[in-house]
């Protein structure tokens, strides 16, 4: 199986309105795909729609047909297709009730991802210092997420989606809280983590998507404009919504 | 110069008001807390630790005797009520909150909040109608029934209102991980509103517990002698309260001010101790 994600004239509309139009896409594995798009292009319902958590909205509908790991994504049982995903979402939403250790260690506890203590502990260090949190709070990880800072609660999330050993990870904006050095580092995480999975990254950012993604799809108003191995997004795009985007005039 | 003083002084003024105001209306609950420590404190200091677990006194006698019957059955029937209750409440929430557009979901909750304007005497009497008398006598089930109807709607309400305003990105969050819906609920969307489920907790405790209404026909006031069995007579506070106030004894006044400081502090105790077990969720 070539691609991870493959996606057949995907139509989505909720409350009877065309959030995407007939979107085709193929996600080659072990890449870093970028969907990249000014804001309300579609880019968030995109990503919900390949784990499905789109199903969580009143009134969407979706259309088309998606594939993820080469099944039908609507011939399967959502929840074992999502523990197989792992995604970060816009908004930093660490759980409020659970100390950071156990913000991490859930999903690969309730998942079985781990099977005693000790493999959680080390897979909680593995995904922290992978999320390049791990020295910022390995002397408070019984501490609640209130107590950090937006970007590290940001981080907390990556580490919380990397726990779960995804084969697919979905990150919408990842770094948008998070100050350019740590940013840095996350990108250098990401391309380590390459080997082990295949990463879908939103992003607002061309330079950023310049920096790290083997692959660029531009979303404009709902359509997919474009999309194609990124420097050839980037140097030669076919179209000319593409150029304003990247020269920041859209 | 003149215009700041003046809204200095309208300022002052009105803040003023305002505790004048507030301390007006907190003047009858302060009078009937002191009220209650007075009376009820020299009757229990009179009766000593055995006020606790005596039976209460005959009418012509100057011992005062004690509550403990009755104590036990407020216990008692608190936690029947709260074993009653709280998953039917529980549940209904949950079906309301998780499951939105189905048809149960709908018509419990309507059927539930209906249940608060209903006057509880008449949850008495239904009670009565289908438990009692199909029984043959009063009961301690029949009370808790009683009890479990009057607070399921504020449970009910209360633990819905909890869980429906965990904001949206948390249950994301917890179906995004994989979590299926008993999972999601249990680990996480419980534990972000325990704060609000436990308070419904004890506001349908507390409606439940002082009570007297649903009382009256249901539990017999069986305060002569312990606990004999769910399906026999029980007695709880608030009855004993309403029934000794009524009768010309003066002893029988003392018990019943001794039971009101009794049935205060275990409002008291049991509210502070919840509220302190559970910690609040920093958002
Ligand atoms: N739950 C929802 N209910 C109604 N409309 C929605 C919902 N979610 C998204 N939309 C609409 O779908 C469109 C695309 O939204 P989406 O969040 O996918 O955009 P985006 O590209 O991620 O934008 P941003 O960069 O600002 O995050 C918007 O017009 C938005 O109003
Ligand atoms: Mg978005």
């Amino acid at each position: 199986m070539k691609y991870i994600v493959d996606i057949k004239c995907l139509s989505v509309y909720i409350k009877g309105k065309k959030i995407l139009e007939c979107i085709d896409l193929k996600i080659p594995r072990n890449s870093i795909f970028t969907i990249m798009g000014p804001s309300g292009s579609g880019k968030s319902t995109l990503l919900r729609v390949i784990n499905r958590l789109i199903d969580l909205i009143p009134y969407a509908k979706v259309e088309g047909k998606v594939y993820v790991f080469g099944m039908n994504i609507y011939n399967v049982d959502p929840y074992i297709l999502r523990k197989q995903i792992g995604m970060v979402f816009q908004t930093p939403n660490p759980f409020p009730h659970l100390s950071i250790y156990d913000n991490v260690a859930l999903g690969a506890k309730l998942n079985g991802v781990a099977r005693n203590k000790d493999e959680l502990d080390k897979i909680v260090e593995w995904a922290l210092r992978k999320a390049m949190l791990w020295d910022e709070v390995k002397d408070r990880l019984r501490e609640p997420p209130s107590k950090l800072s937006g970007g590290q609660r940001q981080r907390l999330c990556l580490a919380r989606a990397l726990a779960i050993k995804p084969k697919l990870l979905l990150l919408d904006e990842p770094t948008a809280n998070i100050d350019p050095v740590n940013t840095r580092k996350i990108e250098e995480t990401l391309t380590s983590l390459k080997n082990e999975m295949t990463i879908v990254m939103v992003t607002h950012s061309p330079h950023q998507a310049a920096r790290i993604s083997d692959y660029i799809a531009f979303l404009y108003m709902g359509k997919l404009i474009e999309w194609g191995p990124s420097s050839q997004i980037l140097i030669r795009p076919r179209s000319k919504l593409t150029e304003k985007f990247l020269r920041g005039e859209i | 110069m003149k215009r700041l003083d003046r809204r200095i002084i309208m300022d002052r003024f009105f803040k003023y008001l305002v505790i004048v105001i507030s301390l007006i209306a907190l003047m009858p609950l302060f009078y009937i807390i002191t009220s209650i420590l007075v009376h009820g404190g020299s009757t229990v200091l009179k009766a000593g630790i055995s006020f606790l677990y005596e039976p209460p006194p005959s009418p012509l006698s100057t011992n005062v005797g004690g509550i403990g019957p009755s104590l036990l059955g407020t216990i008692l029937l608190m936690t029947i009520t709260i074993i009653i209750g709280l998953p039917l409440a529980f549940f209904t929430a949950v079906l309301a909150v998780e499951y939105p557009n189905s048809i149960i979901a709908k018509f419990v909750g309507i059927l539930t909040r209906s249940f608060i304007e209903i006057p509880t005497i008449l949850i008495g009497v239904l009670v009565y109608t289908i438990m009692v008398l199909p029984m043959g006598r009063f009961s301690a089930i029949a009370g808790a029934i009683a009890l479990a109807l009057v607070s399921l709607p504020y449970m009910y309400t209360h633990i819905e209102n909890a869980l429906a305003s965990i904001p949206w990105i948390y249950r994301e969050a917890a179906y995004g991980l994989g979590l299926t819906k008993p999972k999601a609920l249990f680990h996480i969307f419980m534990g972000i509103a325990r704060r609000g489920i436990v308070a419904g907790i004890l506001i349908g405790l507390a409606k439940a517990s002082g009570e007297t209404a649903p009382l009256l026909f249901t539990i017999g006031g069986s305060r002569h002698s312990y606990f004999q069995g769910l399906d026999k007579p029980i007695d709880a506070i608030p009855l004993l309260i309403y029934e000794f106030a009524q009768t010309p004894y003066n002893i029988y006044h003392e018990v019943a001010w001794g039971a009101a400081l009794i049935l205060l502090l275990i409002y008291l105790g049991v509210f502070a101790t919840l509220r302190l077990l559970v910690k609040k969720v920093e958002l």
